[in-house]
């Protein structure tokens, strides 16, 4: 089935484009209602859980004390991972960690390290003996389409607003963890030969290739993803990375939001 | 009075339990069905500070075809506790305890579900514990009852899961955490609230003969509320009530 329905999928999508449409009668760049929560799951130090049209992510963060790299005697590490379960669809198996979800999980993780938002040096508690690992851990449930949008928001608003369980572990008190930036992903899939934002299962089904634009607070790029076959041009990035600059800033909001509950 | 394992009080001098509770007394307990888009049926449940989600896919094709039975379906049942769930990160992925765990749920299900309707194909029940204090298979099982309404999917029956225990020498309902980690015995069941038959049954520690009684008469009247929850969870669901 998976292979029939495409053919028939892709006519129809590529017709709706020709009149700027989409399957749901969105606009290219008009994504679906998002909603967060934080702070929902007990044991979780931080935790966060995101709806996007019918899509359902949970996000966890975990400590654990462990021994500084020698050649980095002062910093500790961060470590972001998401689980594919087959909970969240029909066409997920059990198994081994799958490429797709070894995929988002990276993608998730280059956004969140690489705008410097958690300072490595921050987590150290005994230089060379005791550090802070944090574990963020992302649980798909449900798969709608644009699960890497979801799971970088709940990734980073899981982070955002975890304690650091320092008495449990005996080293000090607990402390809310220093977060400084909140980079956030915005997704374009090409669907119907040009690119729409937030796509949904059935676009993703008969779509093409996929960009993932992680932004910092300031604008600036810190990670970048292209998945799936196809190719882009110089101009059509240009103008999702315009898009993305505005998605960024709508959702950064929402997470100060619900920060400040 | 007498101490738990450990030396640890469990219960306090006013004959409450550490939380409050009374000892005949369950967790609050709140059902969401259809809470999974992308499923054919769902269900979240809190019970206490655990949270159980589940979905339903099916019924589909069973493959690969050695699993398939000639007169019934097959459930096949993943019960899977989120790395974040617990004090201690747990690493992804099937252990021991989770297999066993899965089989016997899935053995539980079956007894329920009228899969003699469906020869031949395959009915998946994913249980995901986000959150676990204590009681996790219990309320996976009352999930995945409530998806597998939620799908459409007859039963003979609803099942609810519950369990009872013992706690300085002390019958009780619905171990918390602390009570489940130095209480003596723990009694979770699967119950069939219209039937009254028990199709999920396991238990460890130490429980007398009166013990197990009351222990069961206390899962019996804890399942009726339960059940009730479970009910007032899919009418909402279907009659397009809030939620």
């Amino acid at each position: 089935m998976a292979e029939l329905v495409p053919a028939l999928l892709r006519q129809e999508l590529a017709r709706l484009a020709e009149e700027d449409n989409r399957l749901d009668g969105r606009g290219r760049w008009e994504g679906r209602d998002v909603s967060l929560e934080v702070d929902c799951l007990y044991n979780a130090e931080g935790s966060a859980k995101v709806v996007i049209g019918g899509t359902v992510v949970y996000a966890g963060v975990k400590f654990e004390l462990r021994t500084p790299w020698p050649d980095r005697p002062t910093q500790g590490s961060l470590m972001c991972g998401a689980e594919l379960r087959p909970v969240a669809g029909r066409k997920y198996e059990p198994g081994p960690p799958s490429p797709e979800s070894i995929e988002l999980g990276r993608v998730v993780d280059r956004g969140i390290r690489e705008s410097g938002c958690i300072n490595m040096d921050s987590l150290c508690i005994v230089p060379g003996e005791k550090v802070w690992g944090i574990m963020i851990d992302i649980h798909v449930l449900s798969d709608q389409g644009n699960i890497f949008d979801a799971c970088g928001l709940a990734a980073i608003a899981a982070l955002r607003t975890a304690t650091v369980p320092a008495e449990r572990f005996d080293v000090g008190e607990d402390h809310r963890l220093e977060v400084n930036g909140t980079p956030i992903m915005a997704s374009f899939t090409r669907v119907g030969g040009r690119y729409v934002l937030d796509a949904s299962e059935q676009e993703e089904l008969g779509g093409d290739e996929r960009i993932h634009i992680t932004l910092g607070d300031e604008g600036h790029l810190h990670s970048l993803q292209k998945g799936l076959k196809g190719v882009f041009t110089p101009a059509e990035f240009a103008e999702i990375f315009e898009v993305a600059q505005q998605r960024c800033v709508e959702l950064r909001k929402l997470v100060a939001e619900k920060e400040g509950n | 009075m007498m101490g738990g394992y450990g030396d640890v009080q469990l219960l306090r001098d006013d004959g409450l339990r550490l939380d409050g509770r009374k000892i005949d007394e369950m967790r609050p307990v709140s059902i969401e069905a259809g809470v999974l888009p992308a499923a054919d049926g769902s269900a979240m449940v809190t019970h206490g500070l655990n949270v159980a989600v589940a979905a339903v896919y099916g019924p589909m094709e069973a493959h690969p075809r050695k699993i398939q039975r000639q007169d019934r379906a097959v459930i096949d049942v993943r019960y899977n506790m989120a790395p974040f769930s617990t004090s201690d990160r747990i690493r992804p992925g099937f252990n021991r305890r989770s297999r066993e765990i899965s089989k016997v749920t899935a053995e539980a299900l079956e007894s329920v579900v009228l899969v003699e309707r469906y020869p031949r194909s395959k009915i998946r029940v994913e249980i995901e514990i986000l959150a676990a204090e204590a009681g996790t298979r219990c309320v996976g099982i009352t999930a995945a009852a409530v998806a597998l309404a939620d799908a459409g999917i007859p039963m003979r029956d609803l099942i609810v899961g519950v369990a009872s225990g013992k706690v300085e020498d002390t019958v009780v309902l619905d171990l918390d955490k602390a009570e489940d980690n130095y209480g003596q015995a723990d009694l979770p069941v699967g119950i069939l609230p219209n039937t009254g038959e028990i199709a999920f049954l396991q238990m460890d520690g130490d429980l007398s003969p009166d013990e197990f009684n009351l222990a069961m008469e206390y899962n019996f009247k804890a399942a009726k509320e339960i059940h009730e929850i479970m009910v007032d969870a899919l009418r909402r669901r279907y009659e397009g009530g809030e939620a």
